[in-house]
């Protein structure tokens, strides 16, 4: 199969996450990849949306959001970037996931899901945009 | 995006959420979830639960909390196999009771 490519810009606006999902499960069923990876895409690239609108433009301004998904071989790319302040999600320390019910902090998940479940993670800050690189093994 | 269910079984109030939780539909479940510590016992039917994120493990453990804190008892069933990736990823899975089907969960907990 020849390399499929995904490519879309949003703005950071949150009611935009439906359609960005929509449109990333549209792509995952065209390029034939499996429910595991599909899933896996699919939640980083929601995380990751999620908090560059809430936290990357604490100001209020607008920007912008650019996904681009590639299939290579047995692995799928994304790289996903923002001109949101600059922030590096991966510096943060993993959550303590010890602990009772009451004891668990609510919220503070998304990244670690999102490192934990991708083959590859890489961050970077390029012009004035925040760019983070993924891989997932396309084994289902 | 999402569809909630209440269905009384005996003493169990199970709630069937149908379709996905992400930041956009979770506040439905929360708000749907905010009377469930006077219920006692609540079982929340993922089966038909195709996707969960954050934004939807947060509604999940704050009910637990709400529910435990009153005195009663929250579990899950159902889950696919992605979904059930998660749950064990952020360590809900030793903090939650998790059973395979709806009807395993109503024998153990009746």
């Amino acid at each position: 199969m020849t390399d499929i490519e995904f490519d879309l810009r949003l703005p950071n606006d949150v009611t935009q996450l439906d359609r960005l999902s929509t449109r990333i499960e549209a792509y995952a069923r065209a390029a034939g990849i499996a429910a595991k990876p599909a899933y896996r895409l699919q939640l980083a690239v929601d995380e990751f949306f999620n908090n560059a609108v809430d936290y990357g433009y604490p100001d209020g301004r607008a920007g912008e959001i650019a996904i681009h998904v590639r299939r290579a071989g047995d692995r799928l790319e994304l790289v996903f970037s923002d001109d949101g302040d600059p922030f590096d999600p991966f510096a943060a320390p993993a959550p303590d996931l010890a602990g009772t019910v009451e004891e668990r902090p609510i919220g503070g998940l998304g990244v670690h899901l999102v490192r934990t479940l991708c083959d590859s993670f890489a961050y970077a800050r390029e012009g004035n945009r925040n760019v983070k690189r993924l891989t997932f093994s396309l084994a289902a | 995006m999402i569809h909630i269910d209440r269905i009384v079984e005996g003493t169990i109030v199970v709630t069937a959420v149908k379709g996905r939780l992400d930041s956009s539909s979770s506040p439905k479940l929360e708000e749907f979830l905010a009377g469930a510590p006077n219920e006692g016992t609540i079982l929340l039917d993922f089966a038909e639960l195709t996707y969960i994120s954050s934004a939807g493990l947060r509604v999940v453990l704050k009910a637990t909390k709400l529910v435990r804190g009153a005195g009663g008892t929250l579990a899950v069933c159902g889950l696919v196999p992605q979904v059930h990736e998660v749950f064990d990823v952020s360590g809900f899975s030793s903090l939650i009771p998790i059973h395979t089907s709806r009807e395993a969960a109503l024998a153990t907990m009746t």
